[in-house]
């Protein structure tokens, strides 16, 4: 059994939300081995639960999220990974501000284009720019 | 604003269940004046370092696994992690990666993409190896590496606009 809709999960600094049945709310920070191994199980559940769902795309909100170690990287291909097989697609919500959703997110949509689906929110300029 | 060199802060790097996130800590409170940019970049260098010394450096028994180095010196911000290696084709190993990014320039996208796609087409490989390519790629910091006497350095080095 997975994750409760509006169950807010903490694995130590990390945060996961279900939003709703197709939407994954991710935010706080990953870096610790036991919040690898944690996130690692869920996400599998989730696996499971979309594919019994007959899900045929899954939003995936990590504008919060705002740092990761190479292991959540390596989770996120996991999880695209079986997606692909599974004939569901992923859709990230991204921030255009931090850094390694701006790089890293591009990379992983090359792995499997057809699977997964980059949205890029950019901050919004109060006042109109830059002073001079 | 702050000018010339700054001595370097240090972190040694507890084998205990909290060592990344004091790690973390140490990286924020070590670039508090970097831009945002370049201290999301320390903290991933940090972070990443760490955790590799943590799961391979020197002997599973020793209080500490290694050290971890912040310094700023102008416009420029380093990290340097050193460590004792137990295993020779482990550092053998980290120092071609290395060497294999500092020739690849601004084609190490190419490298993180080809170990992406690699873990991608195999779940079950047993080490992701990603740590120094994203150092590179997202954190933008050029890498060296020496390994002397069963002590193995990395060096990562990037600009910092508010560093200077």
């Amino acid at each position: 059994m997975g994750m409760k809709l509006g169950e807010k999960v903490a694995v130590e600094s990390l945060e996961l939300e279900l939003k709703a049945p197709t939407e994954l709310k991710l935010a706080g920070t990953l870096s610790t081995p036991t919040a690898q191994a944690e996130f690692r199980r869920l996400l599998q559940d989730l696996h499971s639960d979309i594919v019994a769902a007959r899900t045929a795309s899954f939003a995936v909100d990590v504008q919060a999220l705002s740092f990761v170690n190479s292991s959540a990287i390596r989770a996120f291909v996991d999880w695209i990974s079986r997606a692909a097989h599974a004939g569901y697609t992923l859709a990230f919500k991204t921030s255009a501000s931090v850094t390694w959703h701006r790089l890293s997110f591009s990379v992983l949509k090359s792995l499997a284009p057809a699977t997964v689906e980059i949205v890029e929110s950019r901050p919004s300029v109060a006042g109109g720019g830059h002073p001079s | 604003m702050r000018k010339g060199a700054e001595a370097e802060r240090t972190l040694k790097l507890a084998r205990k269940h909290a060592a990344l996130e004091d790690a973390q800590r140490f990286a924020a409170l070590a670039v508090t004046y970097c831009t945002p940019e370049c201290r999301e970049a320390v903290t991933l260098a940090v972070c990443e370092l760490g955790e590799n010394l943590i799961k391979y450096s020197g002997n599973q028994d020793e209080l500490h696994a290694g050290t971890i180095g912040v310094s700023c010196d102008g416009d420029s911000v380093r990290v340097r992690a050193i460590n004792q290696v137990t295993s020779v084709e482990d550092a053998q190993r980290v120092r071609e990666l290395v060497e294999k990014i500092t020739r690849s320039g601004v084609a190490v996208r190419d490298l993180y993409r080809a170990r992406l796609q690699q873990l991608f087409d195999n779940p079950n490989a047993p080490r992701t190896q990603l740590g120094l390519l994203r150092m590179a790629f997202e954190g933008g910091f050029r890498l060296s590496c020496s390994f002397d006497h069963s002590e193995l350095q990395i060096v990562a080095e990037r600009t910092c606009a508010g560093a200077s």
